[in-house]
Protein backbone atom coordinates (compact mmCIF):
# COMPACT_ATOMS: atom_id res chain seq x y z
CA UNK A 1 0.00 0.00 0.00
CA UNK A 2 1.27 3.47 -0.78
CA UNK A 3 2.30 5.61 2.17
CA UNK A 4 -0.39 8.01 3.31
CA UNK A 5 0.06 11.72 3.67
CA UNK A 6 -1.99 13.34 6.44
CA UNK A 7 -4.56 15.71 4.95
CA UNK A 8 -3.39 19.29 4.85
CA UNK A 9 0.30 18.47 5.17
CA UNK A 10 2.82 19.03 2.44
CA UNK A 11 2.84 16.28 -0.15
CA UNK A 12 6.16 14.57 -0.86
CA UNK A 13 7.72 15.55 -4.15
CA UNK A 14 7.15 12.80 -6.65
CA UNK A 15 8.40 12.65 -10.19
CA UNK A 16 6.48 15.75 -11.27
CA UNK A 17 6.70 18.45 -8.62
CA UNK A 18 4.32 21.29 -9.39
CA UNK A 19 5.72 24.01 -11.59
CA UNK A 20 6.13 27.05 -9.36
CA UNK A 21 5.47 30.57 -10.50
CA UNK A 22 6.94 32.92 -7.90
CA UNK A 23 5.71 33.28 -5.26
CA UNK A 24 4.32 29.72 -5.08
CA UNK A 25 1.35 28.59 -3.01
CA UNK A 26 1.70 26.44 0.10
CA UNK A 27 2.12 22.69 -0.52
CA UNK A 28 -0.46 20.35 0.98
CA UNK A 29 -2.22 17.07 0.32
CA UNK A 30 -5.69 17.74 -1.12
CA UNK A 31 -8.87 16.75 0.66
CA UNK A 32 -11.63 14.75 -1.01
CA UNK A 33 -14.52 16.64 -2.57
CA UNK A 34 -17.96 15.98 -1.08
CA UNK A 35 -19.13 12.39 -1.38
CA UNK A 36 -21.67 13.08 -4.13
CA UNK A 37 -18.92 14.42 -6.42
CA UNK A 38 -17.26 11.06 -7.03
CA UNK A 39 -17.54 11.40 -10.80
CA UNK A 40 -15.87 14.80 -10.96
CA UNK A 41 -12.16 13.95 -10.89
CA UNK A 42 -9.54 16.37 -9.64
CA UNK A 43 -7.98 16.62 -13.11
CA UNK A 44 -9.08 15.79 -16.64
CA UNK A 45 -7.02 16.04 -19.78
CA UNK A 46 -7.46 15.37 -23.45
CA UNK A 47 -5.30 15.40 -26.55
CA UNK A 48 -5.49 14.40 -30.17
CA UNK A 49 -4.82 15.62 -33.68
CA UNK A 50 -6.51 15.68 -37.04
CA UNK A 51 -4.73 16.47 -40.30
CA UNK A 52 -5.56 20.19 -39.75
CA UNK A 53 -4.94 20.86 -36.10
CA UNK A 54 -3.74 19.50 -32.78
CA UNK A 55 -5.79 19.84 -29.62
CA UNK A 56 -4.80 19.77 -25.98
CA UNK A 57 -7.26 20.43 -23.17
CA UNK A 58 -7.18 20.10 -19.41
CA UNK A 59 -9.23 21.06 -16.39
CA UNK A 60 -7.59 21.10 -12.97
CA UNK A 61 -9.08 21.60 -9.48
CA UNK A 62 -7.72 24.74 -7.86
CA UNK A 63 -6.05 24.81 -4.46
CA UNK A 64 -9.02 26.59 -2.89
CA UNK A 65 -11.16 23.56 -3.74
CA UNK A 66 -8.44 21.11 -2.72
CA UNK A 67 -7.91 22.65 0.72
CA UNK A 68 -8.99 19.90 3.12
CA UNK A 69 -11.11 22.07 5.42
CA UNK A 70 -13.29 23.24 2.56
CA UNK A 71 -12.67 20.73 -0.21
CA UNK A 72 -15.09 20.87 -3.11
CA UNK A 73 -15.19 19.29 -6.55
CA UNK A 74 -13.69 21.03 -9.53
CA UNK A 75 -16.32 23.39 -10.94
CA UNK A 76 -14.70 23.97 -14.34
CA UNK A 77 -15.29 21.81 -17.38
CA UNK A 78 -13.98 21.45 -20.94
CA UNK A 79 -15.33 19.35 -23.78
CA UNK A 80 -14.36 19.09 -27.44
CA UNK A 81 -15.08 16.95 -30.46
CA UNK A 82 -14.66 16.94 -34.23
CA UNK A 83 -17.50 17.09 -36.71
CA UNK A 84 -16.24 14.28 -38.89
CA UNK A 85 -17.61 15.31 -42.28
CA UNK A 86 -16.15 18.84 -42.23
CA UNK A 87 -13.24 18.28 -39.86
CA UNK A 88 -14.51 21.20 -37.76
CA UNK A 89 -13.42 21.29 -34.12
CA UNK A 90 -16.26 22.00 -31.71
CA UNK A 91 -15.38 23.11 -28.19
CA UNK A 92 -16.86 24.39 -24.95
CA UNK A 93 -15.27 25.63 -21.73
CA UNK A 94 -17.32 26.45 -18.63
CA UNK A 95 -16.66 27.74 -15.13
CA UNK A 96 -19.40 26.89 -12.63
CA UNK A 97 -20.20 29.81 -10.33
CA UNK A 98 -18.96 28.82 -6.90
CA UNK A 99 -22.06 30.16 -5.18
CA UNK A 100 -24.28 27.72 -7.08
CA UNK A 101 -25.00 24.50 -5.20
CA UNK A 102 -24.05 22.11 -8.01
CA UNK A 103 -22.05 24.33 -10.32
CA UNK A 104 -19.80 21.39 -11.25
CA UNK A 105 -22.79 19.81 -12.98
CA UNK A 106 -23.93 23.16 -14.37
CA UNK A 107 -20.57 23.58 -16.09
CA UNK A 108 -20.63 20.03 -17.44
CA UNK A 109 -24.20 20.23 -18.76
CA UNK A 110 -23.59 23.62 -20.39
CA UNK A 111 -20.56 22.18 -22.21
CA UNK A 112 -22.47 19.08 -23.29
CA UNK A 113 -25.45 21.07 -24.55
CA UNK A 114 -23.21 23.49 -26.45
CA UNK A 115 -21.26 20.71 -28.15
CA UNK A 116 -24.41 18.81 -29.10
CA UNK A 117 -26.08 21.90 -30.54
CA UNK A 118 -23.04 22.93 -32.54
CA UNK A 119 -22.66 19.44 -33.98
CA UNK A 120 -26.35 19.42 -34.90
CA UNK A 121 -25.94 22.76 -36.67
CA UNK A 122 -22.90 21.47 -38.56
CA UNK A 123 -24.78 18.35 -39.59
CA UNK A 124 -27.66 20.48 -40.80
CA UNK A 125 -25.36 22.86 -42.68
CA UNK A 126 -25.80 26.61 -43.15
CA UNK A 127 -24.86 29.39 -40.75
CA UNK A 128 -23.68 28.68 -37.24
CA UNK A 129 -26.06 30.27 -34.73
CA UNK A 130 -24.08 30.71 -31.51
CA UNK A 131 -27.01 32.51 -29.89
CA UNK A 132 -29.09 29.36 -30.31
CA UNK A 133 -26.24 27.35 -28.84
CA UNK A 134 -26.24 29.44 -25.68
CA UNK A 135 -30.03 29.39 -25.43
CA UNK A 136 -30.01 25.62 -25.74
CA UNK A 137 -27.49 25.44 -22.90
CA UNK A 138 -29.90 27.46 -20.76
CA UNK A 139 -32.73 25.10 -21.72
CA UNK A 140 -30.60 22.16 -20.64
CA UNK A 141 -29.83 23.77 -17.29
CA UNK A 142 -33.53 24.51 -16.85
CA UNK A 143 -34.51 20.89 -17.59
CA UNK A 144 -31.82 19.70 -15.22
CA UNK A 145 -33.19 21.99 -12.51
CA UNK A 146 -36.70 20.71 -13.13
CA UNK A 147 -35.46 17.16 -12.63
CA UNK A 148 -33.29 18.04 -9.64
CA UNK A 149 -36.16 19.79 -7.85
CA UNK A 150 -38.58 16.98 -8.66
CA UNK A 151 -40.93 19.27 -10.58
CA UNK A 152 -43.70 18.05 -12.83
CA UNK A 153 -43.13 18.50 -16.58
CA UNK A 154 -45.61 21.38 -16.62
CA UNK A 155 -43.80 23.20 -13.81
CA UNK A 156 -41.13 25.66 -14.86
CA UNK A 157 -38.29 26.54 -12.50
CA UNK A 158 -37.49 30.22 -12.12
CA UNK A 159 -34.25 31.73 -13.40
CA UNK A 160 -33.22 32.01 -9.74
CA UNK A 161 -33.89 28.30 -9.19
CA UNK A 162 -31.63 27.45 -12.12
CA UNK A 163 -29.01 29.97 -11.10
CA UNK A 164 -28.93 28.81 -7.47
CA UNK A 165 -28.21 25.25 -8.58
CA UNK A 166 -26.26 25.41 -11.82
CA UNK A 167 -25.00 28.92 -12.70
CA UNK A 168 -22.00 28.78 -15.01
CA UNK A 169 -19.99 30.78 -17.49
CA UNK A 170 -19.58 29.43 -21.02
CA UNK A 171 -17.17 29.96 -23.90
CA UNK A 172 -18.04 27.91 -26.95
CA UNK A 173 -17.40 27.84 -30.64
CA UNK A 174 -15.80 26.13 -33.59
CA UNK A 175 -12.46 25.96 -35.36
CA UNK A 176 -13.08 25.55 -39.08
CA UNK A 177 -10.42 24.28 -41.50
CA UNK A 178 -10.75 26.42 -44.64
CA UNK A 179 -10.25 25.24 -48.20
CA UNK A 180 -7.34 27.67 -48.65
CA UNK A 181 -5.41 26.01 -45.83
CA UNK A 182 -6.34 28.62 -43.23
CA UNK A 183 -8.18 28.05 -40.00
CA UNK A 184 -11.13 30.19 -38.83
CA UNK A 185 -12.24 30.49 -35.22
CA UNK A 186 -15.81 31.51 -34.39
CA UNK A 187 -16.36 31.86 -30.65
CA UNK A 188 -18.78 33.41 -28.18
CA UNK A 189 -18.95 33.73 -24.43
CA UNK A 190 -21.18 34.45 -21.47
CA UNK A 191 -19.29 35.48 -18.33
CA UNK A 192 -15.64 36.09 -17.56
CA UNK A 193 -13.96 33.06 -19.11
CA UNK A 194 -11.77 34.04 -22.02
CA UNK A 195 -10.01 33.28 -25.28
CA UNK A 196 -6.65 34.39 -26.61
CA UNK A 197 -4.44 33.94 -29.64
CA UNK A 198 -0.85 33.12 -28.72
CA UNK A 199 1.58 34.33 -31.37
CA UNK A 200 4.42 31.86 -30.87
CA UNK A 201 6.84 33.94 -32.95
CA UNK A 202 6.81 36.60 -30.21
CA UNK A 203 7.75 34.25 -27.33
CA UNK A 204 8.86 34.44 -24.63
CA UNK A 205 8.31 38.15 -23.83
CA UNK A 206 6.27 40.58 -25.85
CA UNK A 207 3.43 42.97 -25.19
CA UNK A 208 1.49 41.33 -28.01
CA UNK A 209 2.36 37.73 -27.25
CA UNK A 210 -1.25 37.04 -26.27
CA UNK A 211 -4.11 38.78 -28.06
CA UNK A 212 -7.31 38.56 -26.02
CA UNK A 213 -10.40 37.83 -28.08
CA UNK A 214 -12.58 39.25 -25.29
CA UNK A 215 -11.99 41.99 -22.69
CA UNK A 216 -10.03 40.74 -19.68
CA UNK A 217 -10.61 41.64 -16.02
CA UNK A 218 -7.04 41.85 -14.70
CA UNK A 219 -5.14 43.47 -17.54
CA UNK A 220 -3.28 46.77 -17.25
CA UNK A 221 -5.46 49.79 -16.64
CA UNK A 222 -7.97 48.01 -14.44
CA UNK A 223 -7.90 50.06 -11.22
CA UNK A 224 -10.03 47.78 -9.11
CA UNK A 225 -10.74 44.17 -9.86
CA UNK A 226 -14.40 43.28 -10.09
CA UNK A 227 -15.70 39.75 -10.15
CA UNK A 228 -19.24 40.70 -11.06
CA UNK A 229 -19.85 38.33 -13.93
CA UNK A 230 -22.75 37.38 -16.07
CA UNK A 231 -23.42 33.67 -15.99
CA UNK A 232 -25.94 31.29 -17.46
CA UNK A 233 -28.89 30.98 -17.11
CA UNK A 234 -28.81 34.79 -17.38
CA UNK A 235 -28.43 35.80 -21.00
CA UNK A 236 -26.72 39.06 -21.93
CA UNK A 237 -28.59 41.63 -23.99
CA UNK A 238 -26.02 41.08 -26.71
CA UNK A 239 -23.90 37.97 -26.98
CA UNK A 240 -20.14 38.58 -27.10
CA UNK A 241 -18.96 36.89 -30.30
CA UNK A 242 -15.82 37.17 -32.34
CA UNK A 243 -14.20 35.55 -35.38
CA UNK A 244 -10.48 35.32 -36.03
CA UNK A 245 -8.25 33.60 -38.55
CA UNK A 246 -5.29 31.68 -37.15
CA UNK A 247 -1.86 31.81 -38.74
CA UNK A 248 0.38 28.77 -38.72
CA UNK A 249 2.38 30.31 -35.87
CA UNK A 250 -0.72 31.01 -33.77
CA UNK A 251 -2.22 28.90 -31.01
CA UNK A 252 -5.82 29.41 -29.97
CA UNK A 253 -6.29 29.35 -26.20
CA UNK A 254 -9.68 29.15 -24.51
CA UNK A 255 -9.70 29.18 -20.74
CA UNK A 256 -11.41 30.03 -17.49
CA UNK A 257 -10.32 32.85 -15.21
CA UNK A 258 -8.15 30.41 -13.26
CA UNK A 259 -5.82 30.75 -16.25
CA UNK A 260 -6.83 34.21 -17.44
CA UNK A 261 -6.34 36.03 -14.13
CA UNK A 262 -2.69 35.07 -13.61
CA UNK A 263 -2.03 35.59 -17.33
CA UNK A 264 -3.17 39.22 -17.18
CA UNK A 265 -1.71 40.93 -20.22
CA UNK A 266 0.51 37.92 -20.83
CA UNK A 267 3.76 39.87 -21.00
CA UNK A 268 5.25 38.64 -17.71
CA UNK A 269 6.81 35.45 -16.37
CA UNK A 270 3.52 33.57 -16.37
CA UNK A 271 2.86 34.38 -20.01
CA UNK A 272 6.43 33.41 -20.89
CA UNK A 273 6.06 30.08 -19.07
CA UNK A 274 3.01 29.12 -21.09
CA UNK A 275 4.44 30.46 -24.35
CA UNK A 276 7.49 28.29 -23.75
CA UNK A 277 5.53 25.20 -22.75
CA UNK A 278 3.10 25.59 -25.66
CA UNK A 279 5.71 26.28 -28.34
CA UNK A 280 4.78 22.79 -29.54
CA UNK A 281 1.88 20.61 -28.41
CA UNK A 282 3.03 18.86 -25.22
CA UNK A 283 1.84 15.42 -24.13
CA UNK A 284 -1.70 15.76 -22.74
CA UNK A 285 -0.66 14.74 -19.23
CA UNK A 286 2.14 17.31 -19.27
CA UNK A 287 -0.28 19.94 -20.53
CA UNK A 288 -2.45 19.28 -17.45
CA UNK A 289 0.64 19.34 -15.24
CA UNK A 290 1.67 22.76 -16.53
CA UNK A 291 -1.85 24.02 -15.89
CA UNK A 292 -1.51 22.76 -12.30
CA UNK A 293 1.07 25.49 -11.66
CA UNK A 294 1.55 26.67 -8.09
CA UNK A 295 1.20 30.39 -7.56
CA UNK A 296 0.25 32.25 -4.41
CA UNK A 297 -3.29 33.71 -4.38
CA UNK A 298 -4.20 32.11 -7.73
CA UNK A 299 -6.08 29.14 -6.32
CA UNK A 300 -9.17 28.95 -8.53
CA UNK A 301 -9.92 25.97 -10.79
CA UNK A 302 -8.05 26.22 -14.09
CA UNK A 303 -9.19 25.05 -17.49
CA UNK A 304 -7.44 25.56 -20.79
CA UNK A 305 -8.03 24.34 -24.32
CA UNK A 306 -5.31 24.92 -26.91
CA UNK A 307 -5.46 24.44 -30.66
CA UNK A 308 -2.42 24.45 -32.97
CA UNK A 309 -3.32 24.67 -36.66
CA UNK A 310 -1.40 22.43 -39.02
CA UNK A 311 -1.37 22.35 -42.77
CA UNK A 312 -2.63 19.24 -44.47
CA UNK A 313 -0.03 16.48 -44.29
CA UNK A 314 2.22 18.41 -41.90
CA UNK A 315 1.38 16.31 -38.84
CA UNK A 316 2.79 16.79 -35.35
CA UNK B 1 6.14 44.10 -17.42
CA UNK B 2 6.21 41.94 -14.28
CA UNK B 3 3.27 39.64 -13.61
CA UNK B 4 0.47 40.61 -11.30
CA UNK B 5 1.51 38.93 -8.03
CA UNK B 6 -2.04 38.40 -6.93
CA UNK B 7 -5.34 40.09 -6.24
CA UNK B 8 -5.70 41.25 -2.63
CA UNK B 9 -8.54 42.37 -0.41
CA UNK B 10 -7.36 45.16 1.93
CA UNK B 11 -9.38 44.91 5.16
CA UNK B 12 -9.48 47.44 8.00
CA UNK B 13 -10.79 46.78 11.48
CA UNK B 14 -11.80 50.00 13.28
CA UNK B 15 -12.13 49.27 16.99
CA UNK B 16 -13.73 51.81 19.31
CA UNK B 17 -11.30 52.46 22.19
CA UNK B 18 -13.35 55.18 23.90
CA UNK B 19 -13.71 55.17 27.68
CA UNK B 20 -17.08 53.44 27.63
CA UNK B 21 -15.41 50.36 26.10
CA UNK B 22 -13.29 49.99 29.27
CA UNK B 23 -15.31 47.12 30.76
CA UNK B 24 -14.94 45.19 27.50
CA UNK B 25 -11.23 45.63 26.90
CA UNK B 26 -10.61 41.94 27.46
CA UNK B 27 -13.21 40.91 24.86
CA UNK B 28 -11.71 43.37 22.37
CA UNK B 29 -8.22 42.00 22.94
CA UNK B 30 -9.38 38.38 22.79
CA UNK B 31 -11.30 39.10 19.61
CA UNK B 32 -8.25 40.57 17.91
CA UNK B 33 -6.12 37.62 19.05
CA UNK B 34 -8.69 35.18 17.70
CA UNK B 35 -8.81 37.09 14.40
CA UNK B 36 -5.03 36.88 14.00
CA UNK B 37 -4.86 33.20 14.95
CA UNK B 38 -7.74 32.28 12.66
CA UNK B 39 -6.04 33.89 9.67
CA UNK B 40 -2.69 32.26 10.46
CA UNK B 41 -4.45 28.90 10.41
CA UNK B 42 -5.74 29.64 6.91
CA UNK B 43 -2.64 30.46 4.88
CA UNK B 44 -4.36 30.38 1.51
CA UNK B 45 -7.10 32.70 2.72
CA UNK B 46 -4.62 34.98 4.48
CA UNK B 47 -2.50 35.16 1.31
CA UNK B 48 -5.35 37.01 -0.39
CA UNK B 49 -5.91 39.51 2.44
CA UNK B 50 -4.01 42.38 3.93
CA UNK B 51 -5.28 43.35 7.37
CA UNK B 52 -4.97 46.58 9.33
CA UNK B 53 -6.26 47.21 12.86
CA UNK B 54 -6.91 50.78 13.97
CA UNK B 55 -8.05 51.93 17.39
CA UNK B 56 -10.11 55.12 17.51
CA UNK B 57 -11.30 57.54 20.15
CA UNK B 58 -10.07 61.17 20.17
CA UNK B 59 -7.86 60.17 17.28
CA UNK B 60 -6.86 57.08 15.35
CA UNK B 61 -3.90 55.01 16.45
CA UNK B 62 -2.42 52.20 14.41
CA UNK B 63 -2.56 48.89 16.27
CA UNK B 64 -1.50 46.91 13.23
CA UNK B 65 -0.31 48.54 10.01
CA UNK B 66 -1.60 46.78 6.93
CA UNK B 67 0.01 43.35 7.11
CA UNK B 68 0.26 39.88 5.65
CA UNK B 69 -1.15 37.78 8.48
CA UNK B 70 0.79 34.69 7.45
CA UNK B 71 3.98 36.34 8.57
CA UNK B 72 2.81 38.94 11.08
CA UNK B 73 3.77 37.79 14.58
CA UNK B 74 2.55 40.68 16.73
CA UNK B 75 -0.96 40.79 18.14
CA UNK B 76 -2.60 44.23 18.10
CA UNK B 77 -3.14 45.70 21.56
CA UNK B 78 -5.97 48.13 22.31
CA UNK B 79 -5.74 51.10 24.67
CA UNK B 80 -8.93 52.44 26.24
CA UNK B 81 -8.94 56.23 26.12
CA UNK B 82 -10.94 59.38 25.28
CA UNK B 83 -14.20 59.94 23.43
CA UNK B 84 -15.82 58.65 20.23
CA UNK B 85 -14.67 60.89 17.43
CA UNK B 86 -16.04 59.46 14.17
CA UNK B 87 -14.53 62.34 12.19
CA UNK B 88 -11.03 61.21 13.19
CA UNK B 89 -11.78 57.79 11.74
CA UNK B 90 -12.91 58.95 8.33
CA UNK B 91 -10.22 61.63 8.00
CA UNK B 92 -7.63 58.95 8.76
CA UNK B 93 -9.06 56.47 6.27
CA UNK B 94 -9.27 59.20 3.65
CA UNK B 95 -5.51 59.29 3.37
CA UNK B 96 -4.64 55.82 4.70
CA UNK B 97 -6.62 53.67 2.29
CA UNK B 98 -5.44 55.31 -0.97
CA UNK B 99 -1.86 55.23 0.33
CA UNK B 100 -2.12 51.53 1.23
CA UNK B 101 -3.71 50.69 -2.11
CA UNK B 102 -0.96 52.57 -3.94
CA UNK B 103 1.67 50.75 -1.89
CA UNK B 104 0.14 47.33 -2.62
CA UNK B 105 0.02 48.17 -6.32
CA UNK B 106 3.64 49.20 -6.12
CA UNK B 107 4.36 45.73 -4.74
CA UNK B 108 2.86 44.25 -7.90
CA UNK B 109 -0.64 43.38 -6.65
CA UNK B 110 -4.06 44.17 -7.99
CA UNK B 111 -6.60 45.07 -5.35
CA UNK B 112 -10.24 44.48 -4.69
CA UNK B 113 -12.21 47.37 -3.28
CA UNK B 114 -11.10 47.73 0.35
CA UNK B 115 -13.44 46.79 3.17
CA UNK B 116 -13.79 48.46 6.58
CA UNK B 117 -15.28 46.73 9.62
CA UNK B 118 -16.36 49.49 12.02
CA UNK B 119 -17.24 48.62 15.63
CA UNK B 120 -18.49 51.31 18.03
CA UNK B 121 -20.38 51.40 21.30
CA UNK B 122 -21.40 55.01 21.14
CA UNK B 123 -22.81 57.90 19.20
CA UNK B 124 -20.28 60.25 17.61
CA UNK B 125 -19.09 62.82 20.11
CA UNK B 126 -18.20 65.17 17.26
CA UNK B 127 -21.86 65.66 16.26
CA UNK B 128 -22.09 66.06 12.50
CA UNK B 129 -18.39 66.85 12.21
CA UNK B 130 -17.65 63.45 10.66
CA UNK B 131 -19.99 63.75 7.72
CA UNK B 132 -17.79 65.79 5.40
CA UNK B 133 -14.80 63.43 5.58
CA UNK B 134 -17.12 60.43 5.39
CA UNK B 135 -18.81 61.79 2.29
CA UNK B 136 -15.50 62.27 0.53
CA UNK B 137 -14.26 58.83 1.62
CA UNK B 138 -17.18 56.87 0.19
CA UNK B 139 -17.57 58.97 -3.00
CA UNK B 140 -15.88 56.92 -5.72
CA UNK B 141 -15.51 59.96 -7.95
CA UNK B 142 -13.43 61.72 -5.27
CA UNK B 143 -11.84 58.63 -3.71
CA UNK B 144 -11.32 55.90 -6.31
CA UNK B 145 -10.33 53.51 -3.52
CA UNK B 146 -13.57 54.24 -1.61
CA UNK B 147 -14.14 51.30 0.73
CA UNK B 148 -17.18 49.20 1.50
CA UNK B 149 -17.98 49.90 5.15
CA UNK B 150 -19.65 47.39 7.47
CA UNK B 151 -20.87 49.11 10.64
CA UNK B 152 -21.67 47.25 13.85
CA UNK B 153 -23.13 49.12 16.80
CA UNK B 154 -23.22 47.98 20.41
CA UNK B 155 -24.24 49.72 23.63
CA UNK B 156 -25.35 53.28 22.95
CA UNK B 157 -24.72 53.22 19.19
CA UNK B 158 -28.02 53.89 17.44
CA UNK B 159 -29.29 51.92 14.44
CA UNK B 160 -29.75 55.09 12.40
CA UNK B 161 -26.13 56.03 12.91
CA UNK B 162 -24.91 52.59 11.82
CA UNK B 163 -27.07 52.83 8.71
CA UNK B 164 -25.46 56.19 7.94
CA UNK B 165 -21.94 54.84 8.44
CA UNK B 166 -22.42 51.63 6.47
CA UNK B 167 -22.17 51.90 2.69
CA UNK B 168 -25.16 49.60 2.24
CA UNK B 169 -28.19 48.95 4.42
CA UNK B 170 -27.25 45.28 4.34
CA UNK B 171 -23.92 46.20 5.95
CA UNK B 172 -25.39 47.86 9.10
CA UNK B 173 -25.94 45.86 12.28
CA UNK B 174 -26.75 46.58 15.93
CA UNK B 175 -26.58 44.30 18.93
CA UNK B 176 -29.95 43.06 20.08
CA UNK B 177 -31.40 45.01 23.04
CA UNK B 178 -30.27 43.63 26.38
CA UNK B 179 -27.53 41.45 24.93
CA UNK B 180 -24.29 41.13 26.86
CA UNK B 181 -21.94 43.60 25.20
CA UNK B 182 -18.86 41.50 25.81
CA UNK B 183 -20.52 38.56 24.08
CA UNK B 184 -21.57 40.83 21.22
CA UNK B 185 -17.97 41.94 20.73
CA UNK B 186 -16.88 38.30 20.55
CA UNK B 187 -19.59 37.63 17.99
CA UNK B 188 -18.46 40.64 15.97
CA UNK B 189 -15.00 39.13 15.60
CA UNK B 190 -16.37 35.66 14.81
CA UNK B 191 -18.50 37.15 12.02
CA UNK B 192 -15.54 39.24 10.87
CA UNK B 193 -13.40 36.12 10.45
CA UNK B 194 -16.10 34.21 8.58
CA UNK B 195 -16.82 37.22 6.35
CA UNK B 196 -13.14 37.57 5.49
CA UNK B 197 -12.75 33.85 4.80
CA UNK B 198 -15.83 33.65 2.61
CA UNK B 199 -15.08 36.91 0.82
CA UNK B 200 -11.54 35.83 0.16
CA UNK B 201 -12.83 32.66 -1.47
CA UNK B 202 -15.63 34.38 -3.32
CA UNK B 203 -13.66 37.31 -4.67
CA UNK B 204 -11.18 35.12 -6.49
CA UNK B 205 -13.83 32.94 -7.99
CA UNK B 206 -16.70 33.71 -10.29
CA UNK B 207 -18.91 34.58 -7.34
CA UNK B 208 -19.70 38.26 -7.48
CA UNK B 209 -20.03 39.79 -4.04
CA UNK B 210 -18.35 40.71 -0.83
CA UNK B 211 -19.69 38.28 1.76
CA UNK B 212 -20.85 39.94 4.98
CA UNK B 213 -22.10 37.64 7.71
CA UNK B 214 -24.37 39.10 10.38
CA UNK B 215 -22.88 38.52 13.81
CA UNK B 216 -24.94 36.40 16.17
CA UNK B 217 -26.60 38.58 18.81
CA UNK B 218 -26.91 41.34 16.20
CA UNK B 219 -29.81 42.39 14.02
CA UNK B 220 -29.73 44.35 10.82
CA UNK B 221 -29.88 48.03 11.76
CA UNK B 222 -33.10 49.66 10.60
CA UNK B 223 -33.17 53.42 10.50
CA UNK B 224 -36.12 55.16 12.11
CA UNK B 225 -37.97 57.72 10.03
Amino acid sequence: MASRQPPGQAAPHGGWPRIEVQPPSVAFEPGPPRQSAFDVPDTECEGWSTDRFTLRAASVRGDSHRWPRRAKPRQDCVRATVHERTGTLVFAVADGVSGAIHSEYGAREACRAAIETLVEQLVRGGQIDLGAVVRHAVSRLTEYTQWRLGMRPDEAPSIKDVSDLFATTLVTGIVVPMADGGVLVDVCRVGDSGAWVLDRTRAPYDAELYTPLFATKTGAGKRFVSNRVAALPQLPAELERTQVQLNASDTLLVGTDGFGDPLGDGDGEFGALFANQLSHPPAPLWFAHVLDFSRETFDDDRTLLAVWPTHAGEGR
Amino acid sequence: MPDVKGVLLPAYVLADESGSMGPYRRELSDGLLSLCESLRAEPMIAAKLRLAVLGFSDDVQVRLAIADMRTETTVPQVTIRGVTNYGAVFKDLLYRIPADVQWLRGQGYKVHRPVVFFLSDGQPTDGNGWRSAYGTLVDKSQTPAAPNIIACGIGDAKPGTMVEVATSEQFAFVAKPGVNIGAAISEFFAALVSSLVESSQALNSANPTLVVNRPDQFTMAIDEV
